[in-house]
């Protein structure tokens, strides 16, 4: 019982890291914090579902991201790029406009009611975890947050973008002086936190059912994570999104009824010990 | 703006609500009316918070929809009197807000408004949920008793009435807070806003008065929430969902936030502009969506920027916020 409660704990936790490292990203370069980025995540869904009944899942874990990242870029372009002077509050009540467009989009395009994708064939049986069996695609979801964590950290650690990456989020002005291209830089970035969104979205469609809520939810604790973890902080959003998803599971077993308040708890007392997250210093 | 002008305006207010209670004799638009009110109030919770602490709630329904059910428990528990019932409402009301905002305040900028979302949306879940206490998803009604500060209730709400008591509200809240804002309170949270070290330098605790307005703006949303419970005698979790949070917010934007009026003239426009589109309405979150980014790119000071750039000649000065 407890062994499958710690494994769900870690199937979400890795979800979270997918969807808290876009979030991140598009933070530390951006200064954006984007509301919409939920809506982001259920918008990859429903593309992977769509494109899921068309061809196959694979092909919709690869195509849905790529869509999303075309649509990460035009916001830069058209949306941050053009408003990066303006006070930050502004540029997150713009993406919670978004917010409210893309949530009716998708609910006009799609439907109100709840839809599901089939786990994809290849994945469809169960691995033996310590005497406990586990569904061998919940398993590779863990596999793929681990995956998005390590390969984002290495890239920003040792690649030349990863440090043009990290340089204009530390202080865009001096890195474009060294002749960096910023703005070129930045909807990358961009793109590549909203193909992260997508990404989660059409991993988490196949163990979690399609619905107009669904990107509520998982926004709601993706913003606790970034936030205990520190704002912007790729290192601190993993390890917040690994203990939320951990916390969520031990008390969906001995606290049933107050599962849903304990991020709440969490987070409060956090905060009260450090007001701004794990690894806040660039809040 | 004195004292003695803004009493003379308050009262000419009172007066200008009667007459539209007295010749308006069309229900519909007297409910409507009085809708827009109760939202105006929510708003002007929403905005005080913006206008006097530079921070953006995205979680204000918590105050308003957890004022009506807390007042909607307390009338079924039958424990004590409705008028008392109300009072402890509204002081439990903003006690809990000042403690969460000793928390949350000293979170900077953005993830303010980030915690403020998560914790609207804990609560609205723990809501939906609680079946034996809220009645869960299907809501619960609220039982008021025949009487009312010695009034009839069946009288109180006859839409005359009801829009009277809402506009007064309305009126008196506006009216306390002006004069809040003038006094020392309004002052020192002011300076904290605009620069909390140098406030700190010059012997302010910055941390109190910034939960205090944080109370403060969440005490003015309760007032919202148990007119609604009065005007609806109904609460469903709807009511603490984020997305009302967003359109109170909606309404800060539109209207302006650097007037203290800002906000209710949001309001108004919000539920004239929902009236106008009726057929249309499936697509309204679309359509504020819009809105609201047309609104915040053009025109970020709403309504009230408009009103002082056009009608009294003043230069706009674009920022949000205090950080």
């Amino acid at each position: 019982m407890l062994t499958i409660n710690l494994f769900n704990g870690l199937v979400y936790g890795a979800l979270l890291i997918v969807m808290c490292s876009g979030l991140a990203l598009i933070y530390g370069l951006r200064r954006v914090v984007n509301f919409a980025h939920g809506s982001l995540y259920m918008l990859g869904a429903y593309l992977g579902y769509s494109i899921s009944l068309h061809s196959n899942f694979w092909v919709a874990l690869v195509a849905a991201p790529a869509i999303m990242a075309l649509f990460g870029v035009l916001l830069d372009r058209y949306g941050f790029r053009l408003l990066q002077d303006r006070d930050p509050l502004t540029v997150v009540l713009v993406t919670f406009g978004l917010l409210l467009v893309i949530e009716d989009l998708v609910q006009t395009t799609w439907g109100k009611s709840n839809l599901s994708v089939p786990v994809p064939e290849a994945l469809a049986f169960s691995v033996d975890l310590f005497g406990t069996p586990v569904p061998a695609y919940r398993l590779s979801v863990i596999v793929i947050g681990l995956l998005v964590a390590l390969g984002l950290s290495l890239w920003l650690r040792f690649s030349k973008v990863g440090l043009f990456v990290r340089a204009a989020s530390t202080d865009p002005v001096t890195t474009s002086m060294q002749g960096v291209n910023t703005d070129f830089l930045s909807a990358g970035v961009v793109g590549l936190g909203t193909a992260l969104a997508g990404l989660a979205g059409v991993v988490a469609a196949p163990f979690l059912s399609l619905s107009p809520s669904m990107s509520a939810d998982v926004i709601i604790d993706s913003f606790v994570v970034v936030v205990i973890g520190g704002l912007g902080s790729l290192a601190g959003a993993f390890i917040a999104a690994l203990v939320l998803g951990m916390v969520q599971a031990i008390g969906a077993v001995y606290l049933p009824d107050a599962a849903v308040l304990l991020p709440f708890v969490f987070m409060i007392g956090i905060l009260i010990w450090k007001p701004s997250g794990f690894a806040g210093s660039r809040t | 703006m004195s004292l003695k002008k803004s009493s003379l305006g308050a009262v000419v207010a009172l007066g200008l609500g009667a007459v539209v209670a007295l010749s308006v004799s069309s229900s519909t638009l007297l409910s409507l009316f009085t809708q827009s009110i109760i939202y105006a109030v929510f708003a002007l919770g929403v905005g005080v918070l913006l206008k006097q602490n530079g921070m953006v709630s995205f979680g204000h329904a918590l105050f308003f929809g957890g004022a009506s059910y807390l007042l909607g428990i307390l009338l079924q528990l039958q424990l004590v009197s409705a008028e008392l019932a109300i009072f402890l409402t509204l002081l439990a009301v903003t006690a809990a807000a000042f403690l969460i905002g000793l928390v949350i305040v000293r979170v900077p900028g953005v993830a303010f408004g980030m915690l403020t979302l998560a914790i609207g949306q804990m609560f609205f879940l723990t809501a939906s949920r609680a079946r034996g206490v809220t009645g869960g998803a299907d809501g619960m009604n609220i039982d008021w008793p025949s009487r009312l500060f010695g009034f009839p209730m069946s009288q109180m709400l006859k839409p005359a009435t009801m829009f009277l008591v809402c506009w007064s509200t309305l009126v008196v809240v506006v009216f306390l807070l002006a004069w809040l804002m003038r006094t020392r309170f309004g002052g020192i949270t002011e300076a904290v806003r605009d620069n909390e070290e140098r406030a700190r330098f010059i012997g302010i605790t910055t941390l109190l008065p910034r939960a205090a307005v944080y109370a403060l703006s969440a005490m003015v949303t309760s007032v919202a929430g148990v007119l609604s419970a009065m005007n609806t005698g109904f609460v469903s979790p709807e009511s603490m969902h984020w997305s009302l949070s967003g359109v109170a917010l909606m309404m800060v934007v539109v209207g302006g936030f650097k007037a203290l009026w800002g906000p209710a003239v949001g309001a108004v426009v919000y539920f004239m502009f929902k009236d106008i589109l009726g057929e249309h309405a499936t697509h309204w979150m679309t359509i504020f969506g819009m809105a609201l980014i047309a609104v915040i790119v053009f025109s970020p000071t709403g309504v009230a920027g408009l009103f002082d750039r056009w009608v009294l000649g003043k230069k706009p000065s674009i920022k949000v916020g205090g950080h």
